[in-house]
């Protein structure tokens, strides 16, 4: 109960009007989870989902795509003589309204599939849906996960407390010292892509995975660590993701409580209804799952690139899987240092360069004109900004080198859970010293938030 | 249809899909023990076993199958 007082201050500070919606997406829920426990026949179980689906969808239809969809159509009107508009909405997107609606979605799949039982106890619907460390950029949670969770005691647990604000402390290290850092270089060269040359776009570009990694990742340890000093386990997202040797390994270290989600509810369900078409089937299904997750992060061509790319390179994986399995067991490639390497460094690649087009800034004839020109003016120096790249190089190093120890040498180097006092106490400083020192502190919003 | 009929008409159908003609399956036999018995095979699997049995299966019991034996139980529902 004064957990979800405490959501639903924390939200309410945001923006009064939006915990209305966020009330109205749980009401929905908690009404069609036991409207369909209830129901006899499969036809109307299957209405209510419908019916659940939409309602829940609505609001962030509204918000996200209302615009999209108008310019779309009446641009296509107007190709047929037709001058028709409907007026633009500046609506700013509800925080966490396209988290909170995936976690009600699931949760009422999950009823439908009588994988859970639809909650009785309203609070615990509603705690689930705005539980103030994941509303605002996930962790996606879990039904079942959290349910059980929120059932039981609560207690002080001072492993959890300590273990928790370790986590966090990492995470602002990631956000504050390497994502907002590195985004000052970033957005330097994006925001006048025309004065730069090629070098520095290449630079920018490359940089940006690593970007995007200490601000979703560092909120992400930040919104675990949160939850865990109150006793509550939420799922990971991050997994150290550059250690990825393919695309398909990426993709389940990187956002990994969206992939899964996206897979359980979507993937999933498509390959099923598309199996008569045997593997074509497969690469349907995982090429619309992949735009979809385009169009969730936001409304415009340019996500649905993003994900068309992501679709394709899964796509290509899966199909010659066996001749490259086949093609590594003849060279016992496997356990080659520079084979993994070059797995590493190509799926990097073709990461960064996809990411290009996952954001609100450039259209698709841009980013073409970036890549370009990265391919064709390379040879300048890039633009340099001496500070923001020393600091944001060590910063980068610090994390690089944690999750190197933690992917080939894990338990080797112990730091923040050294049995020793001093060694343990010493890093907690040393990380708190080096944000002060490294960090940014000038109120960078979390890239995610927008979404 | 007994549980051992069922066994002998889904043999040919795993070889087949697993590309593995020594393939002996059980009731315990799981994703895990088969090397080729991934997300896409399965569906494959899930489509050739339809055929063979002429049934169709739902969403549903496609979270439910852990193992062969699931798979077998929900066949013999259906037949």
């Amino acid at each position: 109960m004064f957990l979800l007082a405490a959501s639903y201050y924390f939200y309410i500070n945001i923006k009064p009007v939006y915990a209305l919606l966020l009330a109205g997406v749980t009401l929905t829920t908690y009404l069609f989870t036991n409207l369909i426990a209830k129901a006899r026949s499969d036809r109307s179980k299957s209405l209510l989902l419908t019916g659940a689906v939409v309602l829940t969808l609505l609001p962030l239809f509204f918000f996200k795509y209302f615009n999209f969809v108008n310019e779309g159509i009446f641009t296509l009107l107007n190709y047929t003589g037709l001058h028709l508009s409907l007026p633009h909405l500046s609506l700013l997107l509800p925080v966490g309204v396209s988290f909170y609606t995936f976690m009600a979605l699931g949760y009422t799949i999950d009823v439908y599939n009588e994988e859970i039982e639809a909650e009785k106890n309203f609070g615990i619907v509603a705690l689930f849906l705005s539980f103030f460390p994941v509303v605002m950029s996930g962790p996606i949670e879990r039904a079942p996960n959290m349910f059980q969770q929120f059932k039981g005691k609560l207690q002080f647990n001072y492993e959890m407390v300590v273990g928790g604000l370790k986590l966090m402390l990492w995470g602002y290290f990631m956000k504050l010292a390497l994502a907002d850092r590195l985004s000052i270089y970033i957005d330097a060269v994006f925001k006048n892509a025309d004065q730069h040359v090629g070098s520095s776009l290449l630079l920018a570009t490359l940089m940006q995975p690593i970007r995007v990694y200490g601000d979703l990742g560092g909120y992400s340890l930040i919104a675990i660590g949160c939850a865990k000093v109150m006793g509550i386990n939420v799922i990971p997202n991050f997994n150290r993701p550059f250690f990825a040797t393919t695309m398909s390994e990426f993709w389940r270290r990187w956002h990994i409580s969206l992939i899964k989600w996206l897979t359980d509810y979507v993937y999933t369900p498509l390959s099923f209804a598309f199996r008569r078409y045997g593997v074509w089937g497969i690469v349907i299904a995982l090429n619309l799952t992949f735009i979809i997750s385009g169009a969730w992060h936001g409304a415009a061509f340019n996500f649905l690139v993003w994900g068309f790319i992501q679709g394709l390179a899964l796509s290509v994986e899966m199909l010659t899987r066996k001749n490259k399995d086949a093609f590594e067991d003849r060279f016992n490639l496997r356990k080659r240092w520079w084979y993994i390497l070059f797995g590493c460094v190509f799926t990097y690649l073709l990461f960064a360069f996809s990411l290009s087009f996952g954001g609100d800034a450039a259209t698709v004839p841009e980013v073409l004109h970036i890549f370009k020109r990265i391919f064709t003016d390379s040879v300048h120096m890039p633009y340099k900004d001496g500070d923001t790249m020393l600091y944001g190089f060590l910063a980068f190093s610090i994390v690089f080198l944690k999750d190197f120890m933690e992917e080939y040498y894990p338990g080797r180097v112990l730091l923040f859970n050294n049995k020793n006092n001093t060694v343990r106490w010493l890093s907690y400083y040393c990380v708190i010293f080096l944000i002060f020192y490294l960090g940014i502190f000038s109120g960078e919003q979390f890239v995610y938030f927008q979404f | 249809m007994e549980k051992e009929e069922i066994v002998n008409k889904l043999t040919p159908v795993f070889r087949k899909v697993f590309a593995d003609n020594s393939l002996v399956i059980t009731e315990e036999l799981s994703a895990l023990d088969v090397e080729n018995w991934d997300s896409l095979s399965h569906m494959l699997l899930i489509a050739e076993v339809e055929n063979e049995f002429a049934i169709k299966f739902k969403l549903k019991d496609l979270n439910k199958m852990a193992n062969v034996g699931d798979m077998i139980a929900i066949i013999s529902s259906k037949l």
